[in-house]
């Protein structure tokens, strides 16, 4: 009798102690909002991972409307690239809609690889978020491969989510490993938009149905956050592909083009990382991959300054190899007609050159064939 | 071998004595104008900074008078700066210039020692006495820098008190010419008394109470008069009194770590922006906060149009630092764009703001509690120079 009231007691005394670790668990679920924009084109699913391992509950931004650039442009002054515009937009929709959040999420970005750098805006991010008025608290991490290893800016996150180091490096261990994933999956030629899709939504990464290739391939070129976001650039893709054109872009290319550093001019090597890809993946089209691709086209954003002066190397690189080439600046007033105009007739070109090649190798085939 | 470089105010007899100590000859870009300006808009790329068009513009002045190599300072940090040299040099290639070479003067860190190789490579001749040139050099190029920073405090002290339009400038520019004439050691180092004699001859007015205002932003846009539509001069002739922290000596020491000023500019700007995210946002913001607590009247931030630091720095002193300090600020952004006449307006107006804003201060005597702030701060201003020419002003 009384040994048995005692476990019972046990019991009872266990399963309350559970229950409350239970509800203890469940408020304690920190609440981190994130901004779908800048990079988060780029590291949103190391970022999923890794905060998702530490415990946090996370809430992301809707993608892209019309009340969140306007927003965004309204808070920030003329100056700004749009991409950061969108970016307080984007908080600023966080702040309005998720009153509850614990933190929002602003990492710093310094630099990736020991010579590198991010642009300034991304340097100083944090900085210029936390001066915007009644913000939440701001989470944040720095990536400065230059001072620390990522490893230690990981413990000091986890550190502010009450996390101890072990469960820091293995988190981060994780989010490496699935971030690895992904890019691999990008680079069997999947859009980033789809694979965004299946990591937001937790689901495996599984291919699309192979489409039948077009007849007309295009490079398209620019940050994550100007090809991605299909209402800044106005559903630009998607204006391509119902002309007929296949769109390769960066993270589609295979990583052995990304390995060598660039070489613009002896004494200098360049240092942003992400203009570095794309010079990179242009370097591969200059000469081997001449004949894959059929046209370029460069998204900029306005007053973006990094982009500024890597198009015009671009530019005339591609004047002297006579790869059609065309720059597309975007802001908040671009217009979808116009935009509209410059791709048909940019296509327009390209297929009329096209056929006249075709002709032309017909007419050599038929010559060759003569002479024989 | 004939060597050139951009222009950045009066920072030339400097650069010349680099180079030239190095036993190469050196011709000057025209000061930069409107045609240059002109050439430069035109063959760079729309949407990169301001400095940039300018930069390329000297250049093409400089091919035109004969100079074959051209020397453009970069910074591998995260600014546009440390694209400059490979870029322009493309676009000159383009232009017909064939055979330029653009030598870029690495100045990230100096004490890497990068530079002289960069001198180095500027000499045809290479010879063991390469090196004791080399010291030569940079010492020369170091005691001029000072003495055009020492040059260009004083014009910001004393233009405001002068009697005659225009007498100020006319010293600081033949001081230059002299500073560019002085090439022995010993003449040298007496080259700080020259300096003060020359303006203490200044007929100035000692009874007026100019405004007290700092200078801060971009070093490139700051320093070079005709880029900024001459804003050190407008402001002196409004009766404003000018300071301005930023000079090539103040950068060059900063980049061989020597600099303590700007590290107590770093300290106060690290709650705000913990890093150097290149351009002089970080300085600008530190230097916002120490005028400030230093009782100045007014604040003014001038970087080229979309310049990314200095965009930074501007939203974080908008946002917080202007709530918080209440220095009043104007911000000017300079292209090619840029016209006399609404410039004029907004200089004026603020000036007239800070006006009527001391006077309320005055009346409650607000003014000398300020001085005495609790707060510590750092008064560099020249050293000894600035205050023999203090003492000129206030010794009537
Ligand atoms: S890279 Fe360009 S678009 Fe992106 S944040 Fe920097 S300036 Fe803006
Ligand atoms: S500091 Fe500003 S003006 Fe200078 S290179 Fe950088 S972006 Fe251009």
């Amino acid at each position: 009798m009384q040994s048995k009231k005692t476990t019972n007691q046990r019991e009872l005394k266990h399963l309350k102690s559970a229950l409350k670790s239970y509800r203890y668990d469940k408020k304690s679920k920190i609440k981190v909002g994130i901004p779908r924009a800048l990079h988060f084109y780029r590291f949103f699913p190391f970022w999923k991972k890794l905060l998702e391992e530490l415990g946090c509950e996370l809430i992301l931004s809707p993608p892209t409307y019309k009340q969140i650039v306007e927003e965004g442009a309204f808070q920030g002054f003329g100056e700004l690239c749009l991409p950061v515009k969108v970016y307080y937009g984007h908080i600023l929709y966080l702040m309005r809609e998720y009153p509850e959040l614990d933190y929002i999420f602003v990492p710093r970005y310094v630099s990736e690889r020991v010579e590198g750098y991010f642009c300034p805006k991304f340097l100083s991010l944090p900085d210029v978020i936390r001066t915007l008025p009644n913000i939440p608290k701001i989470l944040t991490f720095t990536i400065n491969v230059k001072e620390n290893p990522i490893s230690n800016s990981i413990i000091s996150l986890a550190k502010t989510l009450g996390k101890g180091q072990r469960e820091a490096l293995q988190a981060y261990e994780k989010a490496k490993k699935y971030h690895k994933q992904y890019q691999d999956f990008l680079r069997k030629g999947t859009p980033v938009g789809y694979a965004l899709k299946l990591v937001e939504k937790d689901k495996p990464f599984k291919m699309l149905k192979k489409k039948t290739p077009k007849n007309i391939k295009f490079l398209l070129l620019g940050h994550g956050y100007n090809i991605f976001d299909t209402y800044v650039n106005l559903d630009f893709q998607k204006k391509l592909t119902r002309h007929g054109v296949d769109v390769l872009t960066i993270e589609n290319l295979p990583e052995i083009l990304f390995k060598e550093p660039v070489i613009i001019n002896k004494q200098f090597r360049p240092y942003w990382l992400h203009e570095d890809e794309i010079l990179a993946a242009i370097r591969y089209y200059l000469v081997q991959g001449r004949k894959e691709i059929d046209g370029v086209i460069f998204l900029i954003s306005f007053a973006c300054g990094p982009d500024s002066l890597i198009a015009e190397l671009i530019m005339r690189d591609m004047k002297v190899i006579r790869l059609p080439f065309l720059q597309i600046i975007m802001d908040e007033h671009t217009g979808e007609a116009g935009l509209l105009t410059r791709i048909e007739s940019f296509v327009e070109m390209i297929k009329r050159k096209k056929r006249k090649l075709d002709e032309m190798k017909e007419k050599q085939d038929l010559k060759i064939f003569e002479e024989a | 071998m004939i060597v050139s470089f951009p222009n950045m105010g009066y920072s030339w007899p400097a650069f010349k004595t680099l180079i030239e100590c190095m036993g190469v000859k050196v011709v000057l870009p025209d000061p930069t104008n409107r045609e240059a300006v002109k050439i430069g808009v035109k063959y760079s790329p729309e949407f990169v900074c301001f400095p940039f068009k300018v930069t390329l513009g000297d250049f093409v002045s400089a091919i035109k008078k004969g100079a074959d190599t051209l020397v453009m300072a970069i910074d591998c940090g995260p600014c546009r700066f440390g694209f400059y040299h490979a870029v322009q040099e493309r676009i000159l290639h383009d232009m017909g210039y064939k055979n330029i070479r653009v030598i870029p003067l690495d100045q990230a860190d100096l004490l890497e020692f990068k530079w002289v190789k960069t001198l180095f490579d500027v000499t045809p001749t290479k010879n063991l006495f390469l090196y004791t040139k080399a010291v030569k050099a940079v010492q020369y190029f170091i005691k001029k820098t000072k003495y055009i920073e020492d040059i260009s405090t004083a014009e910001g002290l004393i233009r405001c008190y002068e009697r005659n339009k225009g007498d100020t400038t006319r010293v600081v520019k033949e001081l230059l010419i002299k500073l560019d004439k002085t090439n022995k050691i010993n003449e040298l180092r007496k080259f700080k008394s020259v300096i003060t004699n020359d303006f203490k001859k200044i007929d100035i007015d000692r009874s007026r109470d100019p405004l007290k205002v700092a200078l801060s932003g971009e070093i490139h846009i700051t320093l070079e008069s005709h880029d900024n539509l001459d804003i050190r001069r407008k402001l002196g002739e409004m009766g404003v009194q000018l300071y301005q922290n930023l000079s090539v000596y103040d950068w060059v020491i900063h980049k061989f770590h020597l600099n303590f000023h700007r590290k107590w500019l770093e300290y106060l700007a690290r709650p705000y922006m913990p890093m150097d995210i290149g351009g002089e946002a970080v300085w600008v913001i530190g230097e916002y906060i120490d005028r400030a607590r230093s009782g100045f009247d007014g604040f003014i931030h001038a970087y080229p149009f979309t310049c990314m630091p200095e965009i930074s720095a501007r939203t974080i002193l908008t946002n917080t630092l202007y709530k918080k300090y209440n220095l009043p600020i104007i911000f000017f952004s300079f292209d090619e764009h840029a016209a006399e006449s609404g410039f004029r307006t907004r200089l004026e107006a603020f000036v007239d703001l800070i006006q009527g804003r001391r006077k309320q201060k005055r009346q409650k005597k607000e003014i000398k509690l300020e001085k005495k702030s609790k707060e510590p701060s750092y008064e560099v201003h020249g050293g000894s120079l600035y205050n023999s020419i203090f003492q000129f002003i206030q010794a009537g």
